[in-house]
């Protein structure tokens, strides 16, 4: 297979991760910028 | 001898000593020290005029000036050691004052050349470096930096911040802002418009509108209510920098509903009747659009559920022609398939609606509008279709599957209509929270919190509490009490406090409130100076915010007319964040750990809205307390502070200060006591705010645990809140949930291809699955 071919069914292609930073949605983490991206990884998850 | 002179850059350019004359004629000029001289050779009658006693003068110190030079050995001088040696001949020369404005000159050379050289760097950077490098570039993630518009719309925002810092704001203000002490939000737009507006629909759809590019009719049909929705939010969009707000959605769309249905029955009953009596629809559908309109103007008319009234009277006045029997069956059909009809045609325009909002463009195309939608206290059939749809069709995706990032949808909650068994919407709210478990919207507000609840009056919807976008809140009016509404009011704009720096700063609790008192009105001063530019602003400015009425009582004003009075119902507002930072720079601990500390933290945010209620009273206007959103801020004050205090533990530790007064996001807590313990600052923070909670795992699978959370919410008094999950998407076989290192629909890990024959198994059992067409 070509690698264009192999691009279709996924290589080189990562997950889209979406993500609520300040009350918006953002489609990918990468578009973050460095202090929120800095935020959203020391994130720890609340129990209830 | 000198013959040329090395200028900055480098370059070697011919010296000519009446470029030393003129700069040295400007420093006589401004210090007036040769006036004397200039008006003694006049009076004499000696016809030397001014021009040639400064020249001469100049000239002669000019002299000197190459003198001076040449005997230390320069035959290329620069210029900074030609500027040295203009001061040193005119302090000399005796010359002291021209010296000292000399100095002065050259100090505000170097200064604008500093500006611009700074300018120059910094769309350098914006040209030659890729989002992926610049942070810049991802200030607002939301904007395509990339893109050649995204480009433009940054070289124009950072040359306005450029202009504004420079040319128009005080200089105290400009030096808080520069130096970190406050952040002026929007600074780009300081003198151009304001923040946002919350759009009454119901009001822009009576007699249509004009977006500036031409009229459109009222809407006659779902699908063009909800087209005509998202062009508003599009319109409006281009008059305000930050986000546009519908605070109405459910009762504004179920007009549309209503207009859809009552067509969709019409038809239906002519299609019957001509099935079941073997007429032709010449002969049917001039009689029954006749008695519908004559019905109609007696108020009789089909709806969704259906009334006997208008049963009744169609059965009776049309058994006249066609018999009863026919009649009653005819009915039956049309209503059957009126009501099948109208819901696919509201999830229709629900769904265009959505990928409208996500893909429309607005500000040259850099971006989508930020939109938001509030919705979910409207109780009439019709709008219960409305949300229905847009829930189904939000918990769908987008075309291939993708969640929707706008609009924000805000599902409203309130005992009595949406958040018990038994409540008229209690199926919307489940419906809600399966979609949010889902999507991560809708968020929820809380319109029985008491400071929601006191503007509360059942029947107008104006009244009910309306969030915009990442936690905006317009509802209270000092200064109209007779106008407590969230329709057509908006923030005129807002500035934040850098709370750490004055805890790093003053140590002790007395002088940090000391402090914390100046920055306030320094910060007050500020919105002030900012309000009285926004108010010289005409209508003409704002052609469709004002031009088309949208905000309050523009509809009563003139193209040329000034919007100074009617911008008085926005709000001024005065935001902060890291009040944990500061706790912890105060008490050692922040509101998360300790009791004390939390006291603490309430006691400074209730003194800050004190603050503004105050101002609000002294002038007359809407002072407002915000919890600050922080998006490109939550970087800016803390890197400023590490420069300037060093890391200090638990302080400037990290790359960001906590959002507004949030619990550090890195503090193990629990959901419920995290909600607890933010929800009082909800009721201080009278401009906006939002507490959040994050799950782990995907929260579809424990659903009940999602809306006791919900549940917990309301019950806390906090006023607006969403819940955060992971929400993963693998583009190649589509699957949304949560994804660790490996796709559970498909077994892919990142970056790796999986089988194609893996692709067509799985299409078998998904058939919605999109198609991936690559990236490359």
């Amino acid at each position: 297979m070509s690698e264009k071919e192999l691009n279709k069914y996924g290589e080189g292609v990562g997950f889209e991760r979406i993500r609520r930073i300040t009350g918006y949605l953002v489609g990918t983490v990468d578009r973050f910028n460095n202090a929120k991206r800095a935020e959203v990884n020391d994130r720890v998850k609340h129990g209830i | 001898m000198i013959v040329s002179v090395r200028k900055r850059d480098g370059r070697e350019m011919p010296f000519n000593i009446e470029k030393i004359a003129d700069a040295i004629v400007k420093a006589f000029r401004a210090s007036g020290e040769l006036d004397e001289q200039i008006k003694a050779a006049q009076s004499q009658l000696n016809l030397l005029g001014s021009d040639d006693v400064l020249t001469s003068t100049a000239l002669k110190v000019s002299a000197d000036v190459v003198g001076r030079l040449e005997s230390e050995g320069k035959t290329v001088p620069e210029i900074e050691e030609i500027q040295d040696a203009v001061e040193k001949s005119l302090t000399e020369g005796g010359y002291a004052d021209t010296a000292k404005s000399y100095i002065l000159y050259r100090a505000e050379r170097t200064r604008v050349r500093e500006v611009n050289t700074r300018l120059m760097h910094t769309l350098r950077d914006i040209t030659f470096s890729s989002a992926k490098e610049s942070d810049l570039k991802r200030e607002n993630a939301n904007i395509d930096g990339d893109t050649a518009m995204g480009t433009m719309l940054k070289y124009g925002s950072e040359s306005a911040k450029h202009f504004y810092t420079m040319m128009m704001l005080k200089p105290e203000h400009s030096r808080a802002h520069m130096e970190g002490d406050i952040h002026i939000h929007d600074l780009d737009f300081y003198s151009l418009t304001m923040t946002c507006c919350q759009i009454d629909l119901k009001k822009l759809f009576k007699n249509g509108f004009n977006t500036g590019h031409g009229h459109l009719r009222e809407p006659k049909d779902i699908r063009s209510y909800a087209a005509l929705a998202a062009i508003a939010i599009q319109s409006n969009q281009n008059d305000q920098h930050g986000g546009q707000s519908i605070p109405n959605f459910d009762y504004a769309m179920a007009d549309g509903v209503r207009i859809t249905y009552r067509k969709a029955y019409l038809s239906n009953m002519v299609k019957a009747l001509m099935l079941l009596t073997s007429k032709t629809e010449e002969e049917v559908q001039p009689v029954v659009k006749k008695l519908h309109s004559e019905m109609a103007e007696m108020g009789m008319v089909a709806t969704l559920v259906p009334n006997e009234k208008f049963q009744d009277t169609e059965a009776r006045e049309l058994s006249k022609t066609y018999g009863e029997e026919v009649v009653i069956n005819a009915q039956k059909f049309a209503e059957k398939m009126a009501y099948e009809e109208t819901d696919k045609a509201t999830f229709q325009a629900m769904e265009a609606f959505v990928h409208n909002l996500n893909s429309m463009h607005s500000r040259a195309g850099a971006q989508t509008p930020f939109s938001s939608i509030n919705y979910g206290m409207c109780t009439e059939p019709e709008a219960r279709m409305v949300m229905k749809n847009l829930l189904l069709t939000t918990e769908e995706g987008l075309g291939g599957g993708e969640t929707a990032i706008f609009p924000i949808q805000i599902f409203r909650v309130k005992e009595g209509i949406n958040l018990n068994p038994g409540d008229p919407n209690y199926d919307l709210f489940k419906l809600s929270c399966r979609v949010s478990a889902k999507r991560l919207f809708p968020n929820f507000s809380f319109q029985d919190a008491p400071y929601n609840l006191q503007y509360y009056k059942p029947g107008h919807p104006e009244t009910e509490i309306a969030y915009m976008g990442c936690r905006t809140r317009v509802i209270g009016n000092h200064y109209d009490p007779s106008r407590e509404i969230s329709f057509g009011r908006g923030n005129l704009s807002f500035t934040s406090i850098n709370l750490p720096r004055i805890a790093i700063k003053m140590k002790s609790v007395d002088l940090f409130f000391k402090e914390l008192d100046r920055m306030l009105q320094l910060v007050s001063d500020q919105l002030m100076e900012r309000f009285a530019v926004q108010s010289r602003r005409k209508v003409k400015n704002f052609p469709f915010l004002m031009g088309q009425g949208v905000w309050i009582d523009s509809d009563k004003l003139g193209w040329e007319d000034t919007v100074g009075e009617v911008i008085k119902h926005g709000t001024l507002s005065i935001g902060f964040i890291g009040l944990a930072e500061t706790l912890v720079m105060l008490t050692g601990k922040h509101h998360g750990e300790s009791e004390e500390s939390q006291k603490l933290g309430l006691k400074i945010i209730g003194h800050m809205r004190e603050f503004c209620d105050k101002e609000s009273e002294r002038l007359g206007l809407n002072f407002s307390l915000l919890a600050t959103p922080a998006e490109g801020l939550s970087g800016r004050f803390v890197r400023m502070d590490k420069k300037k205090f060093g890391i200090i533990p638990g302080v400037t530790d990290r790359d960001y200060y906590t959002n507004s007064f949030h619990i550090p996001v890195y503090y193990k807590i629990s959901a419920f006591k995290k909600i607890s313990l933010e929800a009082p600052y909800h009721a201080l923070t009278n401009a906006g705010h939002i507490s959040y909670v994050e799950l782990d795992g995907d929260p579809t699978q424990n659903l009940e645990a999602f809306e006791k959370i919900v549940h917990h919410m309301a019950k806390s008094g906090i006023g607006y809140g969403s819940i955060n999950h992971p929400v993963d998407r693998d583009p190649v076989c589509g699957f949304v949930g949560v994804i660790g290192d490996c796709c559970p629909r498909c077994g892919r890990t990142e970056g790796h291809a999986i089988a194609p024959e893996k692709i067509e198994e799985l299409r078998k059992l998904y058939p919605g699955m999109p198609v991936f067409k690559g990236i490359r």
